[in-house]
Parts: structure tokens; sequence; C-alpha cells
């Protein structure tokens, strides 16, 4: 797998450049309640930052976009570290046990190809419009993902390392601590990082179908309001937060893979 | 023989059931004694069992029939008093080069500067003092060999296994192997550990071992003991016996021989 763009890249500010330029050509020849102008959304974003009186009035529960990024970050982060974790964990399990892969590959591998999204009404059946139906989902999109990846990574393990930790006189525990989880480590981040992006787009769909607050929740109204300017402006926030989230990742990813191929590049 | 007895082979037999179904006997009815301190060199042409009869030693498989003695005990499964060293690159990559002559002291609870000094000595014994703190994707296929081998000897095992280790070398750097091996071996005022070492290599066999010993088919098919002086150079190898081993076991691989004693 290749992780191209970690580095800086000088080509990239030029691209965002290039993408301003071509916004605001069109925002020219379009109305503004079709197609803003970037300079309306920046100060629609800051204004209603802190404070957005119109999002009280349409029901959202904390009228603010900040307040709004904060929910959706948190449900964000609690689906990824709870999903990662236990995608990673059953996903090693089974690559090295029969019985756990027998059992738990079936339902992995189908919910790997099926859009994951179907089973948002499912969820707000059993959790309702609170976090617990939006974290869940994400959360078992982030563990399908992980445990595809860590089952892979560690399938695909040479068994020489493990046969000479044992001629080294490493017993089975010291094989999982020293051997199969380090090796993995650069594939399991680099699946950590394809959830965690994905993880943002699918916390904003589940809190669209049906949530309280939240960005998706935010969206929702203002879509019911043909608000374009608020719209961009709260997609250009949480693409921001995205980005540093993978920019965080991606520092993971250099910090302890820096032994392969993977976390080289970034060095 | 004098000395104990470290090794023993008894009617050792390895089958197994290939993918297709067809029925293979690896390593057909072997009995071999190895003494304390040998250097022994099985060599044999492809497929004739002798990384087969490693495997079984390392425990890293296990004997369809017969047993294998390691000083008076039955082994069963690998451990670290009998080091391998792989045809294959087994170096950890994802442990600094340090830590990886470190680990088998690491796994028998040995301290921490402890197995710090003593790692530090073997990697100046293999001449990798410079690259301790390397990862090991920064180093040459030659240099990766070289930290298997101090961490196998690091690691203080009485049996060292070695699977055709320098087949992938170019010869140079082979042949500057061989030295660091043999230094290790026989370092003066040390107990020589045990070796058996595999290849396919005749001048690489009589080189290094005390004995030699040919398989083909599974089965032993020549067992020589090599009397040349250490150390070795080419000058010492270039004697009318060792031509004559030379010449023999070229036959046993099925080569024909071109020399005047052919």
């Amino acid at each position: 797998m290749t992780l191209r763009g970690l580095g800086f890249d000088p080509l990239r500010p030029l691209g965002a450049l290039l993408f301003l330029g071509l916004w605001q050509a069109a925002s020219a020849s379009m109305a503004p309640i079709m197609l803003p102008s970037p300079w309306s959304v920046v100060k629609r974003a800051s204004a209603d930052f802190w404070s957005a009186p119109s999002l009280a009035y349409y029901g959202v529960e904390d009228p603010s976009l900040f307040g709004n990024l904060v929910y959706t970050s948190e449900n964000v982060a609690i689906a990824v570290l709870v999903g990662a974790s236990l995608g990673a964990l059953v996903g090693l399990a089974a690559s090295r046990v029969w019985l756990v892969r027998a059992l738990v590959n079936p339902i992995m591998l189908t919910a790997g190809t099926a859009p994951i999204i179907i089973a948002a009404p499912f969820l707000l059946i059993w959790f309702g419009v609170g976090r617990a139906s939006a974290v869940s989902l994400v959360a078992f999109y982030v563990a399908t993902i992980l445990y595809l990846f860590a089952e892979r990574a560690a399938r695909n393990l040479d068994p020489i390392y493990e046969h000479s930790a044992l001629t080294l006189g490493a017993g089975p525990r010291r094989l999982i601590r020293d051997i199969l989880i380090p090796a993995t480590v650069p594939e399991l981040l680099g699946g950590f990082r394809i959830a965690l992006a994905g993880a943002w787009g699918l916390e904003a769909v589940s809190e669209l179908l049906g949530a309280q607050s939240g960005i998706g929740k935010v969206l929702e109204v203002l879509a019911g309001a043909t608000d374009a300017q608020g719209i961009l402006a709260s997609l250009i926030l949480l693409g921001v937060v995205a980005l540093a989230a993978d920019a965080c990742a991606a520092a993971l990813i250099a910090r302890f893979a820096a032994w392969s191929a993977a976390g080289a590049q970034r060095l | 023989m004098t000395s104990q007895r470290m090794i023993e082979f008894v009617h050792v037999r390895r089958e197994y059931r290939r993918a297709d179904g067809a029925h293979v006997t690896a390593v057909d009815d072997v009995s071999l004694i190895v003494p304390e301190g040998e250097f022994v060199c099985l060599i044999g042409p492809s497929g004739c069992g002798k990384s087969t009869l490693l495997q079984l030693l390392a425990g890293l498989d296990a004997p369809t029939s017969g047993s294998i003695v390691l000083k008076a005990k039955e082994i069963e499964g690998p451990g670290p008093e009998r080091g391998m060293v792989f045809q294959r690159d087994s170096v950890f990559p994802w442990m600094r080069v340090i830590d990886n002559v470190e680990y088998g002291l690491k796994c028998r609870g040995v301290r921490a500067p402890e197995r710090r000094r003593i790692a530090r000595d073997y990697l100046a014994r293999v001449g990798l003092t410079h690259v301790e703190g390397a990862w090991p994707r920064e180093l040459s296929g030659g240099m990766l060999k070289r930290v298997a081998i101090a961490a196998v000897f690091a690691n203080g095992g009485e049996v060292l296994l070695l699977d055709e280790p320098f087949g992938a070398l170019d010869y140079v750097t082979r042949r500057q192997l061989h030295d660091v091996l043999l230094a290790l071996w026989d370092t003066p005022g040390a107990t020589r550990r045990t070796v058996l070492f595999v290849t396919h290599d005749v001048d690489e066999a009589l080189t290094l071992a005390d004995r030699i010993v040919v398989m083909h088919s599974g089965r032993i098919a020549d067992d020589i003991p090599i009397a040349a002086m250490r150390p070795r150079n080419d000058d010492t190898l270039a004697t009318p016996e060792i031509i004559a081993i030379k010449h023999k076991l070229l036959a046993h691989l099925g080569l024909q021989t071109k020399g005047a004693h052919a």
C-alpha cells in the first residue's frame, strides 16, 4: 500500500489555490443562494462558530458550529477507538485461531462488501436517535476495516519470524507481543487511517438520518432551509477537523512504523 | 571419538503428503551421532532432506518416527540451546540491530545492562558496532546475516544450526562470512559450539567442516572426516587428499569432475 502525500508536497497549496479560484469564478456567475463565494462562506463559518441563533430556531440542541463539531468529533473518536481495538484484536486472533476465523469471517466479509449505512435504520430502532446509534454504526464500520487489515497482515506475515523467535527462546506470549503485533502495526495503522477518513462521512450521514446534535444534524436543517452558505461553512469546518485528525494518524504511522517502508516515506 | 555425544539422530523418518496427494519421504531412517564441538556440514542435492533434518533438530518440525536426542534428552519443540540461522532473512525488521542481537537473551530473562554488554560484544565480533542503532532495512544482505549470526551466538546455544545461510550472497561476502563464523566458533579459551551447517557448496563445506555428511534421497550416503588443519586457506585445501574428497563430493552431487584425479 502506498501512502502518498504523507510528506510535504509543494503542489498541495497550489491545488488548494486552484480549487478556490475555480470556486470563486463559478460563484461569480451563479446566484449566491446556489453557490456562495468562498469569502462569504469563511465569514459565515466564523460568525456561526461560537453562536448560531438560527440553529436554535431549527431545533438543533447546541446552537453553535463549534458545539456540533465537538459532538461529531467525540462520536468519531469513541467509535474509532472502540472499533479499531476490537477489529484489530479479533482480526489478529482470527489469523491464528481457526475457530475464531470460522465464526467471524462470514460476518466481517459480508459487512466488508455491503454498504454499512443500510444498518442505520436498524440501529435507530435499537438505540434511538442519541449518540449510541451513530457511534455503534461507525464503530462497526471501523472494526470491519481493521479486522480485514489485521487478519490479512497477520496471515501474510512470513512464518520465518515466528520460527526465528521460537529458536531464540520466545514463548507464545512473546510471539504475540514481540512478533505478531509489531510486525502488523504498519498495516494496522494504514487501515486505521483509511477507516478514520471514512468515519467522518459515515458519522455525518448517520446524524443526518436522525440525531439531535452534530454536524450531520446541522447539515440536515440547513438543507431544509436551502442555506447553501451555511452548508458549505459546516462542511469546510468538518473537513478541517478531519484533515487535522488525518495528520495525527500520519504522525502515528511515522512514529510506530519507522522501521518499515511505509513509515520510512515520512522520514 | 572421545568427546561427549551432543546430538543423536535415532532412525529418524519424516514423511508427508504433498499438496498434490503424493507421498514423500523427506528423511528416510537417518541415524547419526554428532560429538560436542564438532562442525558438521550436511551436503547433498536439492530435495535430499538436509534442510528437513535441520528443521527436525530445531524442533520446528517433528519426525514421523524415530527420535532426536540432545545431550541424552529427547527434543520436543524448539529451544534456545539450539540456535538457528535461516537461509532467508530472519532478522526482525521492527527491531533495531542491537535489539535483534539481544532478543534471545531478553526471552531468557537476562537483565538489560548485561544483555546489552553481551550484544555489543558480539556485534563487535561480527564487525557491526557502527550500525547497532540502525533498522535492518538499512543493512545489506551480508550485514543482515552477520546480525543473525551475532544473535544466535549471543544467545549462547550449545548447538548452532545453519540452513544454507550464505546461499544467496555473493562470493566475496560469503568468504568473509566464513571467516566471521569460524572466528566465533573457534574463539580461544571458549568451548566450541556444535555446528550443523547445511550447504550445497562443496568448497564451503571443505572450508568449514570437521566432517561432511552427504545426503541423498533422504538417506545418509556418505560420512567423510576432513582432517585438513585450521585455519584453512586455498593452499591447505589444495592437498591431494582434499582434492580427492572434493571429487568424491562432486560425484555425490551428480556432477562430472574435470580434474586430474577424476
